[in-house]
């Protein structure tokens, strides 16, 4: 495991902490590792499940530590290899849907006999004892994440939703013992199936959150796997993790660098938007540096490897950027209420017990007891926040926002502000064509029809365009850095560069015609701003270009405030400015340089085809093309936002009115099998109607 | 009563061994990814 050290005398290092369920579990590992004796600092990931840790070597190690990560139920691993996925929460889930759909079976029969009367008493005890049977594992073994979460909550005094849910499960599942011993009906049923929902809640979160996980690794690990090293007159593919500093590697067109190194020899076109955004290929050739997972575009090269793995550039700034972007879970908003929730139920069922021992019967005053208790169970209430936020992150990745926390996801709904970058964001972040005539950008499409560079695809791309058929030009040669040329219609053509935005067609005869390209909007850019700024929104413009291009991609896209000329640095103090006149700031960008102010930001979001270190400490991705997904991710978080709203007040107002019949002693086990399940089915259809709600307001 | 004891284990047994199946399944990592293994056959590498 790697440790580092840092210059205090204090050691840092990161680990995975595998079955991190829900943001209070990550909430309850970081209090605990902050109260540990010879810990300085201890951050967990929700999103991706990592911790960085910083500790005292004279006074603790890391084995303690993950000891002490171990005695919570999670499991630390080396950072290295892939994240797993939680194989025994589906399981467990498995196990119970099966149960509560057998169970469910039985006491159909249990509930025909006693509504038609006259069922042989010895058919109701095999359904009931059979019910049991089933119903023991899931009460016992997959019903263990919430004992354990509820357990770990008591120990270290920070109390979540999981105390309520599994006070409930316990409650059910004794009186259900109890219940089959004396042959009177129980609530097995509406235990199973609580059990199975919640854990289907859970699985559900964990996926949702796990695929964004993946997708911001798989973005950014574009470094190739393996490389062809030259080891005299001989080339032999290996892994990258063979090669050793000195190493002589070739690298043809069109392949990617799979290590920092020297070119010796060669020379070709290098493309390094991974690290800087920037879309413009740089001629290389001996003796300049190149970075592990830049693009050779064109042309070969010979590189003496200096830097493999995780001592690359690329990677030590992705891993620098990501524990920059380790955000803080906050418990939900259920999280919150669950402490009032079991305190106000227990008190309840204090009273009911204490008032109807008074007014009627011992036997009375237990049963209505246990009533209170059987139908406070939350499980509509644990159930709101997961299900309307995957339905919501759903929704959201589906129209191309793929978010990565249901907290970033969420906090959309109080951003006020929008920031946007320029090159990537507002614009595609590649050339096009502004200004060329017909029938030269004709000769200069069949030219470039061969080549790959980002200035040949822009003229290409203007040609389709304009629908104009490509010629087929001969004699084709490209030559790096130079430009290209070719026979079209029989007369030879040379494409050069004629400055910045600008290359020229040379003739054999002499004459010469330019076409200019330049950054422009993207097609949607208007429109999105548009509706941007009809949701009340203020949209600001910051980019680090020059005020004059700004302003003239500003109109373009509608924006009226633009922020001009901005390094790095200075984007996050601008970002940070609005956020002290009480902005909620929304920031999207794509570059190298946007890094600080994608953390800054309340709401960082990277486009998809931007710099892997922008991807890495973003909170979410736009992987489309367009900036017009953006608008959707407010849309899903709002509808999100509000179903999950409406589903807490409902199982709020449902409880109330159960626990308030309980106490009254109208429920029954037919009552509560009936009424139990309605506030979870509540829960989920709504959840189920997030995706047609964000379609209607789309329209 | 006795067709029942018979159905109800019969069922429950049938049940169990396609839920063992189930749990098998899963333990051996068929249900981790749903959504990668269907396109990765159309991927050269």
């Amino acid at each position: 495991m790697p440790v580092e050290a840092g210059q205090d005398g204090s050691v840092s290092a990161r680990l995975v902490v595998e079955g991190l369920r829900c943001a209070s579990c990550v909430w309850v590992t970081e209090k605990v590792l902050e109260r540990t004796e010879g810990v300085r600092s201890a951050t967990v990931s929700y999103a991706s499940g990592r911790a960085t840790l910083h500790w005292d070597p004279a006074r603790t190690d890391l084995g303690a530590l993950a000891r002490r990560i171990a005695a919570l139920g999670y499991r630390p691993r080396p950072l290295e290899g892939a994240t797993a996925p939680d194989r025994g929460l589906m399981v467990r889930m498995a196990l119970a849907a099966i149960g509560a759909l057998a169970i469910m079976g039985l006491y159909e029969g249990l509930y025909a006999g006693w509504w038609y009367g006259g069922m042989d008493p010895a058919f109701a005890a095999l359904f009931r004892w059979t019910s049991l049977a089933i119903a023991t594992p899931v009460a016992l073994w997959c019903a263990t994440p919430f004992y354990a979460g509820a357990l770990t909550g008591l120990r270290h005094r920070v109390l979540h939703m999981d105390l309520p849910v599994a006070l409930g499960v316990a409650v059910l599942y004794v009186h259900g013992l109890v219940s089959t011993l004396r042959q009177q009906d129980a609530y097995l049923d509406s235990m199973t199936m609580l059990v199975a929902l919640l854990l289907a809640g859970r699985l559900l979160e964990a996926r949702g959150r796990r695929r964004a996980a993946e997708a911001a690794t798989t973005l950014a690990s574009t470094v190739p796997r393996t490389a062809r090293r030259a080891l005299g007159d001989r080339v032999e593919t290996v892994p990258v993790e063979s090669l050793v500093p000195g190493d002589l590697i070739d690298v043809g067109a069109g392949e990617e660098i799979a290590a920092d190194g020297v070119a010796t020899e060669g020379s070709g076109q290098v493309r390094m938007a991974l690290l800087t955004g920037e879309s413009e290929p740089i001629l290389l050739g001996p003796g300049a540096r190149v970075v592990a997972g830049a693009v050779l575009l064109d042309g070969a090269l010979t590189v003496r490897v200096e830097a493999v793995g995780e001592a690359t550039l690329v990677h030590r700034m992705a891993s620098a950027l990501e524990s920059a972007g380790d955000t803080r879970a906050r418990p939900t908003a259920a999280d919150r209420i669950a402490p009032w929730f079991t305190a106000a139920t227990l008190a309840v069922a204090g009273v009911t017990f204490v008032a109807v021992l008074a007014l009627v019967s011992a036997e009375e005053a237990i049963a209505r007891t246990v009533a209170v208790l059987v139908v406070a169970c939350p499980c509509a209430l644990a159930l709101a926040q997961p299900l309307g936020s995957a339905a919501g992150l759903g929704a959201a990745a589906r129209r191309g926002v793929l978010l990565r926390s249901t907290d970033a996801f969420l906090g959309l709904n109080d951003v006020t502000l929008v920031a946007l970058d320029k090159t990537g964001t507002i614009t595609a972040g590649e050339p096009s064509v502004t200004g060329a005539d017909d029938p030269h950008l004709r000769i200069a499409a069949g030219l470039e029809r061969y080549s790959s560079h980002p200035i040949a695809r822009a003229i290409v791309a203007e040609a389709a365009r304009r629908d104009i058929p490509l010629p087929r030009a001969g004699e084709v040669r490209e030559q790096a850095g130079v430009g290209i040329e070719g026979v079209v219609d029989g007369r030879r053509w040379r494409l050069r560069s004629g400055g910045p935005g600008v290359v020229t067609l040379l003739d054999d005869r002499g004459g010469a015609a330019e076409i200019r390209l330049g950054d422009a909007a993207r097609a949607d850019a208007r429109a999105t701003v548009a509706e941007l700024r009809a949701r009340g929104l203020r949209v600001v413009l910051l980019t680090g270009d020059h005020a004059e291009i700004a302003r003239r991609i500003a109109g373009e896209a509608g924006i009226e405030e633009v922020i001009a000329g901005a390094d790095p640095e200075t984007k996050r103090a601008r970002i940070r400015g609005f956020q002290d006149v009480g902005e909620r700031v929304l920031f999207a960008g794509d570059g190298l340089n946007d890094g600080p102010a994608l953390a800054a930001a309340d709401v960082g979001l990277a486009m998809g085809r931007g710099a892997a270190s922008s991807v890495l400490v973003a909170d979410g991705i736009v992987s489309d093309e367009a900036l017009g997904p953006v608008v959707s991710a407010f849309r899903s978080a709002r509808v999100a936002a509000r179903v999950a709203r409406f589903n807490h007040l409902q199982s709020l107002a449902y409880n109330l009115v159960t626990v308030a019949a309980a106490v009254a002693g109208l429920v029954t086990p037919l009552v509560a099998a009936v009424l139990m399940p309605v506030s979870s089915a509540v829960v989920i259809w709504t959840s189920l109607r997030v995706e047609p709600a964000v379609r209607r307001l789309e329209r | 009563m006795r067709g029942i004891v018979i159905l109800l284990v019969a069922a429950l047994g049938i049940g169990g061994v396609f839920t063992a199946l189930l749990v098998y399944a899963m333990r051996r990592g068929q249900f981790d990814d749903l959504d990668d293994p269907p396109q990765r056959m159309l991927r050269d590498d």
